[in-house]
């Protein structure tokens, strides 16, 4: 099963996964039914803005947070979290300014992740994938502090890849770094991702990063994911007016992407609508208080403040959860 | 990060450094010679029986005089130092474990058995010690071993409430859950992680702790319920002195004496400890405004007259003393802000972007000194105009908006309450007619339903919707500058753009000039009509921004804007990268601060440094020896205007 690089890499999947923290009235359900499956040596990306649930997705996935339903498959087994030796799914996380120990040479704290084995030695093993991420074996020695912040996240990514996963999952690995090391540490992704074929979920708010390493992608808005495709197709012909919107703001050659334009005022009202709260999210389609092609906009679609559209999101292209997937094609022309 | 890093070597050493240190320690290693030493050397003539002189005074032979054996109380003192330290120490040690096996017991158990520990500590720890001592003074037995165990149990609670919290503070970090991805047990990580990242606390109170439990077992000793003759202590000392205390004070003080100066040798060096490894090296110079010192040849001002200047800066400079003498992130930073015009800064971490926009709004901290040959806002030197008069015009006339919505409100008041408070304070204005206004801001800036979200506080508040509030703040008066300092960097990118609409709106509706400080270089693109991009304290580039697509010139501008992936990115290609790491501002190289990471840099370059100077059109200047002419080959249309 493993290659040089002990790589197997395969399938992960969430059935109906939901996540609540709390309980009683301060319950809050971060993570609710997610279906998302992760092919076997693709990059799924997730976007979607901070608390739809992203990072609570991938921290159950890893056995940090615990389930409140559903299930997480690999290969369609059930995961099981055993509380020693090495895991199938590992995880880097977004600052690596917090996620080395401070006090350990940035070797041992990849040594650690190293699984006994009497194939190769540990500072074997450990040299290996210091040069794998491009950083030098002689290093290994030195503490997190001693690092930049591109080269603690490549650590980080060595740390990971030193228990030969099955899954990577990447929380926001380039959000705290400057945008001249971002390149450095997204390109290592995409060069470590082909070369050992690696499965991963790479969560972003960033859709242009997300775009660059992805070969699907998933969007998730207040802990359900609205819109699942392969990553050209969705970002050419997107489906969910969320993803519309998360498209407009990206930035893009040759595209305004702030307009001050006097916008119609029941658009201009959703426009500047505050995200919800995820402790009492709104009924029906979760989005449609803000929605540009909803209730708001147009009275006639009470439907979507009272019937959930999550169920039926099978039927549209790219599993939209939208009653008006289809339709959301001429409103873009209003909201622009 | 760095230096709490570092602090775990050089910080012992810079303990001692400190004269309260020094005092500390020398005296605590006294204090334990003595304990380790007094009994060899002494202990015969501290219990050589002299029948002829019984409960003197303090004489030429007996120093502090002798007890109603005979024996010279000035030994016993000396020698009972062991016995002091020794059970003391013993204590604070069964305190310490005790303390350390329960504060870790949660990290290690499972959940419940853990939750159960915790519950068992905070009921401990809500019993007064002395009461807990008397305690188990009582189960043990009267006797030392009853009174070690007795402190020792007595200090364990507090002890281990303190490790809790710091456990907890440190399980939290991401390291602590990598570990755990990693496959890493429970015992390894408390062991590896956690510990030694807690320990420099531990350390500290585990000192003062041992004061504690001397002064404690003194007290047990001198109620008769520690040590039991004929072995003796401090408090036993005392005790037996105490009944002659009238007729021979010193025999009953001299043992008070040694329980004081150890007990403050412990807790100083404690405290001292606590001190050095707490605080930042940063030494502390005095605030000084200083224009005179500017050695430094005059940096060129623009050429580009703008009429109805509100904001003229030339040469500013921010300095901080470093460890290694003073270092200066901002050295020489220049521009103009014309009357409603929108002016972008960007760079990367530690270019000097924010701290220039700290120093336009004066809210450079002493030890930060903030110089210039001029800072003009609307035509008032800043640096020279006396505090008062400063206040009331930056108070009523400028704006500042924050990177961090939730840390710029007090969590205590209601926003509207805060919007309100600023202009009664500087445009005199009543209760009611301060709320109406803020009311109306809060409008301004729409927020929805500003009446009844202005009784509302901050925790209420959505990201998006503090940071509307903050920019309303900002709008309580007239400004003629709104500073806003990397503004949507917290936000979602769809409440980035709502944000960045406001913005641009309410600068074209009220002519509001605008300083944008953003690591996003499309941000700003978007936004400003002007763009000064920053490297190592310094413009490298003051550029219109809608040449920033096309007709950037300096290497390092090129590279940024490479260096954004966008929607157009070319999947094939590797992303653009920036090589190297940027300049340490301690450690500049001579010449221009880009050159190493420069793939246009020669020997000029690494040892001049180019000045900013206008560029072939007006409004473009350029600090570099070899700027770019040719057109980038990634055309990036993101300015509107």
């Amino acid at each position: 099963m493993a290659d040089t690089n002990g790589t197997a890499m395969s399938e992960l999947t969430f059935e109906q996964v939901t996540v609540r923290f709390g309980t009683g009235s301060r319950a809050l359900t971060a993570v609710d039914s997610v279906d998302l499956t992760v092919p076997s040596g693709q990059v799924v990306g997730l976007v979607g803005e901070s608390g739809s649930g992203k990072s609570t997705l991938a921290r159950a996935a890893v056995g940090l947070t615990e389930l409140a339903g559903g299930q997480i498959l690999l290969d369609g087994v059930p995961l099981q979290h055993r509380s020693r030796g090495p895991r199938p799914l590992q995880l880097v996380f977004q600052d690596p300014y917090s996620s080395l120990d401070p006090r350990m040479t940035i070797g041992n704290s990849i040594a650690e992740a190293v699984p006994r084995s009497a194939d190769y030695s540990r500072a074997g093993e450990v040299a290996r994938l210091l040069e794998l991420v491009d950083l030098d074996p002689e290093r290994a020695s030195a503490y997190p502090a001693a690092l930049s912040g591109g080269q603690r996240q490549r650590v980080a990514l060595a740390r990971a890849l030193a228990g030969r996963p099955e899954v990577i999952l990447a929380d926001e690995i380039t959000s705290a770094l400057d945008v001249s090391v971002q390149g450095t540490v997204l390109n290592l992704v995409r060069d470590l991702q082909r070369q050992l074929h690696l499965s991963m979920l790479f969560i972003s708010h960033n859709l242009a990063v997300v775009r660059y390493v992805s070969d699907y992608i998933a969007v998730m808005y207040l802990g359900r994911i609205v819109e699942f495709g392969p990553a050209a197709e969705l970002l050419g012909d997107p489906q969910h007016p969320y993803t519309r919107e998360l498209l407009a703001a990206a930035p893009r050659r040759g595209a305004l992407a702030l307009d001050v334009e006097e916008l119609d005022p029941a658009l201009r009202a959703v426009a500047d609508a505050e995200p919800a709260d995820p402790h009492h999210p709104p009924p029906g389609c979760r989005f449609h208080p803000r929605c540009p092609i909803g209730p708001l906009v147009r009275p006639d679609r009470e439907l979507c403040q009272t019937v959930d559209p999550t169920p039926d999101a099978g039927r549209h292209r790219h599993h939209t959860a939208c009653h008006y997937a289809a339709a959301a094609l001429q409103a873009v022309d209003l909201v622009q | 990060m760095a230096t709490r890093t570092k602090s775990g070597r050089h910080g012992w050493a810079a303990v001692i450094r400190t004269p309260l240190g020094l005092s500390a320690g020398l005296l605590l290693l006294l204090v334990l010679l003595l304990a380790v030493f007094a009994p060899v050397l002494w202990s015969h003539q501290a219990s050589a029986i002299d029948t002829d002189h019984l409960l003197e005074g303090p004489s030429a032979s007996h120093w502090l005089g002798t007890d109603n054996l005979g024996r010279d109380i000035f030994y016993r003192v000396l020698v009972a130092t062991r016995q002091s330290i020794a059970l003391a120490l013993l204590a604070t040690a069964i305190a310490v474990v005790t303390g350390l096996l329960l504060g870790t017991a949660p990290a290690v158990l499972g959940r419940r058995a853990g939750r159960l520990v915790t519950a068992v500590v905070n009921v401990a720890v809500a019993f007064p010690g002395l009461l807990l001592a008397l305690f188990f003074a009582v189960i043990f037995g009267v006797g030392a071993k009853g009174a070690v165990l007795a402190i020792g149990f007595a200090g364990a609670p507090a002890f281990a409430r303190l490790t809790q919290t710091l456990v907890a503070g440190v399980a939290a970090r991401d390291f602590v859950a990598a570990a755990r991805i990693a496959g890493a047990g429970r015992i390894r990580l408390l062991v590896r992680h956690i510990l030694p990242n807690i320990s420099e606390p531990l350390v500290v109170n585990a000192t003062i702790g041992a004061g504690g439990a001397l002064l404690a077992f003194a007290g047990l000793s001198f109620l008769g319920l520690g040590v039991q003759p004929p072995a003796y202590d401090w408090g036993r000392l005392m005790g037996e002195s105490l009944n002659s205390i009238y007729v021979h004070p010193a025999a009953a003080l001299a043992p008070g004496v040694a329980v004081v100066i150890s007990g403050l040798a412990f807790n100083l060096f404690g405290e001292a400890v606590a001190k050095g490894l707490g605080v930042e090296s940063i030494g502390v110079t005095r605030y000084r405004r200083c224009s005179e010192d500017s050695a430094q040849p005059e940096a060129p001002t623009s050429q580009y007259v703008v009429e109805d200047v509100v904001l003229s800066v030339r040469d500013l400079r921010v300095t901080f003393l470093g460890p290694d003498g003073p270092i200066t992130p901002v050295r020489g930073v220049s521009f103009t802000i014309g009357h409603g015009e929108a002016v972008g800064v960007v760079g990367e971490s530690g270019s000097g972007k924010s701290l220039t926009a700290l120093a336009v709004a004066q809210l450079i901290e002493p030890p930060g000194q903030v110089s210039a040959e001029r800072l003009d806002y609307l035509r008032e030197p800043l640096l020279d105009t006396p505090d008062a008069d400063r206040r009331q015009l930056l108070g009523t006339s400028f704006a500042m908006v924050f990177q961090d919505p939730t840390t710029s409100f007090n969590p205590t008041k209601r926003i509207g309450a805060q919007l309100a408070e600023g202009a009664r304070e500087h445009q005199g204005l009543t209760r009611q007619q301060a709320t109406t206004r803020a009311i109306d801001r809060l409008r301004a800036v729409r927020v929805p339903a500003a009446e009844r979200r202005a009784g509302q506080y901050p925790h209420e508040f959505s990201g998006g919707m503090r940071q509307r509030a903050m920019i309303g703040m900002g709008l309580m008066g007239e400004p003629a500058l709104i500073v806003a300092d990397e503004p949507t960097t917290a936000l979602d990118v769809t409440v980035q753009r709502q944000v960045l609409r406001l913005l641009e709106s309410i600068r074209t509706e009220d002519g509001v000039a605008l300083l944008l400080i953003s690591h996003d270089i499309t941000v700003i693109g978007q936004v400003c009509d002007r763009v000064l991009v920053m490297y190592a304290g310094r413009i490298v580039e003051d550029l219109p921004a809608t040449a920033l697509a096309t007709g950037a010139r300096h290497p390092y501008t090129r590279a940024l804007l490479a260096a954004v992936p966008d929607l157009d990115t070319d999947l094939e290609q590797p992303l653009a990268v920036i090589p190297g790491r940027p300049v340490d501002p301690g450690r500049l190289p001579s010449g221009c601060a880009f050159a190493a990471r420069c793939e246009f840099a020669d020997d000029r370059c690494r040892t001049e440094d180019p000045e900013l100077e206008t560029q072939l059109d007006e409004g473009h200047r350029v600090a570099c020896w070899h700027p770019q002419v040719v057109e980038l080959g990634w055309p990036i249309r993101m300015g509107q205007r």
